[in-house]
This record gives C-alpha cells, structure tokens and sequence, in this order.
C-alpha cells in the first residue's frame, strides 16, 4: 500500500508511529524534521504524485479543532470540524483538496489524545451544550481506520461525553471498526453519494454505490445512527433522471425512518482551487463546461444550482420529512 | 524529454556512448551533449557547479517546461557495496542542514537512500547515507523548471569503508557507471515516460498558434483565448478551433467573443464523460 512513509522526528517513538511501520515492514521510512518540509514545497504536481502518495507520520501542534463554515451542519448550534489526516485515498475529480494542497502524500497526524484534549476544552467552554464534530474535512474518516484506528480511539472517547456529537463522514465501506464497537448515540456514521454515472467516470477507487449501501445497512442494523450527504451535486443534461433513481435505489434500501439526517450542498469551491484544480487537470470535462463566480466562489451559474438544489430538495422529500433534511448553506 | 546533468567527463563518457548523445555545444561554459529528446551536460565537481549547469542547460535546452532531469554520479557510503545503485529519497546539504525530499512515485526496484552532499570528500562516512558533492546544488534549481517528481538523484556507490576516496579513478568511476546503465535507462525511461504525459495533459489546442498569430490579441485576451482554447478542446474532442464564422472577424475581442458564444451552443450530453453545463 506504501513504499515510501514519511515520519515526523518528534513522533518517530510514538506508539502509533511504531504499529503503523510494522504494517509497512516492505516500505522505506523516510524521517524529516517537520513534515511540512516533505508536503509543502511548491514545486510539486498533485496530479503526478496521486499515481502513488506516500504516507506521511506527523504530529499536529496546533488548530487542530476549528469552527465549521456558517450555515454548515445538521441542526446543531456549536460546530466544530477536525481532521487527524489530510488527503484521501480516493480520487474524486471535483474534490477540493486538489486544489488545496500541492502534495497529494497522506498525512496522519498521530497526536490522537491532543485532540481530545482540545474537544474537551471547547466542551467545557460550551458548558456542555451539545457541540458537534465533523471529522472527515480534509480527508476521509474511514478508509485508512484499518491503519489509522483513528475512529478506534475516538469512539469510546465519544461515547464517555454524550454532550458531543461526532459525524463520521466517509465514501468507504471499512465499517468492521465500527461494526466490533456498540453503537453510541452521539455518532453519526455518514456516507456521501452522486448517481452511478457520476460515480463512474469522477470518483476514482471510490466503492461503489451497491457496497456503501451494504455496509450502511450493516451498520443501521448493528443501532448506528446514519446520514446521507448529496454533497456536491453534479450536473448532466439528464441530472434529474440520475438523481432520481439515485434516491429510488438508496432509500429503498435503508430505513429511513432511522436516518438521522440527509443533507445536499451544491458544487462549489474557493477560486483560487478552482483554478489550481483547472490547472491539474485541463483535460477533464467537469471543468470544462460554464461556471460563475461570486464572492471569490466558482460554482454552476445561479440559475442552474437553484433548479439543481430545488429539484433534489423536491425529490429527497418524496423519501424524508423536511425536520432530517438539511441543505448546504454556505454564504457565496 | 530529459536532461542529465554529471560532474566528471568519466561519470559522462558510459551515457554519451550508450545513448548516442553528439554535438558538443562548444559555446558554454559547460560542455553540452544531446541526441533529440535527451541532454547532458557535464558541470565539474561541487554543488555550486552542479547548480549553475543546471541553470545552463535549463536556459540553453528547447523549450521543454516540463522535461525530467536527472542528475547521475558515483557517491560514497560506509558499508554499501561497490557497484550498488541507488536514488535519492532525501537530499541533505551538509553546510546548512537543508533537506529536499524527491517525491517516489516510480515503481522501479531500484533502493533508495539518504543523501548528504559536502563540499569536501568525505571519508568517515558518519551517517547511514550516500556522500557526494553535487545533488543539493542541482535538485532545488531543477525544481524552479520542473515538477520534483521528475526530478531525480541516481548515485552508484564508489567507495566505502573497505575501499576509500584514494582508490577511485577515472576508470574506476566509467566502469560503475557502465555497470548501472541498465539501472540508469529504466529510471530514464519512466522519468520520460511521466514528463511526456505531463506535457501531453497541458498541450494546448493545436489550431491556437494560428489564431494568436492572426489576430493581435492583448495579454489578458491571450489568457482568455487560451482558456476558451481549453474548453474547446475539451469538449469538443480536439475539432478545429478554426470556425468559419471567424474568417470574418476583425478584432481580437471579437474572435473571444464568437469563441464563447459556439462553446455555449456546444452540446455537451455526451454519454462517455461527465458533461457539463451549457448556460
């Protein structure tokens, strides 16, 4: 899986660091001061090194829970988002972290309990009100837990502070972690879906549609608490048809009367992704085609993400009442 | 395309031979060898040399943005075996402690290994690492043309612990490197190999020379015309960009804006590619 890791001096004797290389015995460790000298120079092309990312061990000093956009989240007040790995294993042609980060190299930062600390910290600030905490931002939450046992760790730490509320976003369908563990209440295991057609031809390694929902169906039936996130939504000429059957295929094979939530947010990403993005890859179609820009956001034009988010809204209330829906809000 | 960049005419005289590289360029300050997609050039000992022919040939050379480079020499280590070959996966500067670190993204089974570049020979061999006095010179300045996957440091080890700096000759060091050119053309093949699909992902649309030439376009209108050239290629399968309706086009302005309005006219339901908005 990796032939070259990467690892951080300061977490070269981290328990972590030491199990994580004994999965790897074939793979040549690397060690460098801070592992922003390996992910951050300039001269570095995403699109190249995504035919064979390394992994990079590192600890996170600081920022390491921050506030989520306004207008992200599913109905609570306090949202927090954290991300223990930057980068993902798949390669979804419109995901935004291609734009963000020069190297596409796996970072995991190993410092697991200092996380917890800061959650702690803001649980307290919070006087305990309920608080949520998106993982999955910059990377996906499950597709390396087989490696990472990042949500091995931050399950029971979860489950021992009911006043915090995790969602775990993820294409993947490496549930056995969650599967071996009781469900807790305050999880939210969330799975993120476009129409097969889109699923095809943009999201590159991402399981398909079929396999998510039997590992989503494993987990409703072992009492985790699921979402559903149409995020982003990708046009065709015939988008209303493919997400229309999309919808038909999942809801017909999950309880929705159990969904916790289902949410949809339209393509958008910051300018300056956007082009890094169009830069990467001049040659895919997605970029190809019309976009407008507001507010320093490149999205469809207006009028066509209105019809777009209005038609989908329509159609996911023909499976889930309105109080589980939670469409995308992000201010332009 | 690929250019190779050496310190001694010994490291030089095995590649020049295996890879037919002619036409000394006498007119440098380094001396310059080519065949039609691969340069070399060879910079005499040092970091600081390795660096200012790295620039040199990057100047000189045609106008290849995105070729790999490669830089290829003898390197000492304290216990791995004469002869070994291997690339660089860290590139250390022993002067001031800088790291690089060339990203591995082959899958060629060639080891790789540390690397410390020093100003003197080194014959201590302190570290587990290779020893030599170029590649810290040569990989930053490489880096400012091209992206640092394609960018690579292969050494063949010539002395070590057993057999010091004292033994290696120019013979010695022609014989280590006609015994890795093996090694050496596989590296170069998949370095090539990745800068020609980096070149053809960014190769612009072929008709957008014509269209510059013929009508006087500002710079900002150059960029505009050079996305829409973009677009256009995209998805209309590589059609001639040349429409008909733009033979009778006067000005720069209007030859975008005829540009614009046929990509939004362009039907885009293809069934093979995910197709796009036409507002």
């Amino acid at each position: 899986m990796f032939s070259t890791i990467y690892i951080e001096e300061q977490v070269a004797d981290h328990l972590r660091t030491r199990e994580i290389c004994a999965r790897f015995p074939q793979a040549t460790q690397v060690q460098c001061q801070r592992y922003g000298e390996v992910f951050n120079p300039k001269s570095q092309n995403f699109r190249l090194q995504k035919r064979k990312p390394a992994l990079i061990l590192a600890h996170k000093h600081d920022r390491r829970i921050l506030e989520t956009p306004a207008g992200y989240g599913i109905g609570g007040r306090n949202n927090y988002y954290f991300s223990h790995m930057l980068n993902c294993l798949y390669d979804c042609r419109y995901c935004f972290l291609q734009g963000m980060y020069r190297s596409a190299h796996y970072v995991l930062y190993v410092n697991y309990e200092d996380f917890g600390t800061d959650i702690d910290a803001l649980l307290d600030q919070a006087d305990n009100k309920p608080c949520w905490f998106f993982s999955g931002y910059d990377c996906d939450s499950l597709v390396l837990e087989p490696v990472s046992a990042c949500m091995q760790h931050f399950l029971p730490f979860f489950a021992a502070r009911p006043a915090a509320h995790i969602e775990i976003r993820t294409k993947s369908t490496q549930v056995r972690s969650l599967l071996q563990q009781t469900a807790i209440p305050n999880a939210v295991v969330a799975f993120s879906f476009t129409p097969a057609e889109i699923h095809a031809s943009l999201e590159h390694k991402v399981p398909n549609i079929e396999r998510r929902l039997e590992a989503m169906q494993k987990l409703q039936q072992a009492g985790w608490q699921l979402g559903l996130r149409f995020d982003p939504l990708i046009y065709r000429d015939d988008y209303r048809q493919q997400y229309a059957r999309l919808f038909q295929q999942v809801f017909s094979q999950l309880d929705t009367e159990r969904l916790h939530s289902v949410s949809l947010g339209p393509f958008r990403l910051p300018r300056t992704y956007f082009r890094n993005i169009v830069r990467l890859y001049p040659d895919e179609p997605l970029f190809a085609g019309s976009f407008a820009e507001s507010g320093g956001m490149v999205s469809y034009p207006e009028e066509l993400e209105h019809e777009m988010t209005g038609f989908c809204t329509r159609e996911l209330l023909k499976h889930v009442p309105e109080a589980v829906l939670f469409p995308c809000r992000l201010a332009a | 395309m690929i250019n190779i960049v050496v310190a001694l005419p010994a490291e030089a005289r095995p590649l020049l031979d295996h890879f037919r590289l002619r036409d000394k360029q006498h007119n440098t300050a380094f001396p310059i060898y080519r065949n039609t997609d691969m340069a070399l050039i060879v910079s005499g000992p040092g970091k600081v040399a390795a660096a200012a022919a790295t620039a040199l040939l990057a100047g000189t050379g045609t106008p290849h943005a995105r070729a790999a480079w490669l830089n290829i020499g003898i390197a000492g280590h304290a216990h791995h075996a004469i002869g070994s070959g291997y690339i660089a996966h860290r590139i250390t500067d022993s002067a001031t402690g800088k790291s690089w670190y060339p990203p591995q993204i082959h899958e060629l089974s060639t080891p790789t290994e540390n690397l410390y570049t020093v100003d003197r020979p080194e014959d201590n061999y302190p570290a587990a690492a290779l020893y030599e006095m170029e590649a810290s010179g040569f990989f930053p300045v490489a880096c400012r043309f091209s992206s640092s996957e394609l960018v690579q440091c292969f050494k063949v080890i010539s002395d070590n612990r057993t057999q010091g700096t004292t033994a290696v000759t120019a013979k010695l060091c022609v014989q280590l490197i006609a015994e890795r050119l093996a090694d050496i053309e596989r590296l170069i093949n998949t370095l090539s190999g990745m800068a020609d699909e980096y070149a053809t992902w960014h190769a612009p649309h072929p008709d957008l020379e014509q269209l510059s030439a013929r009508w006087r376009f500002s710079v900002s209108q150059q960029h505009q015309l050079a996305e829409l050239a973009r677009r256009w290629k995209v998805l209309t399968a590589d059609q001639p960009l040349w429409l008909e309706q733009l033979e009778k086009t006067r000005s720069a302005r209007a030859v975008l804006h005829c540009l614009e309005q046929h990509l939004e006219t362009l039907s885009t339901s293809s069934p093979s590619t995910c197709s796009v908005p036409s507002i």
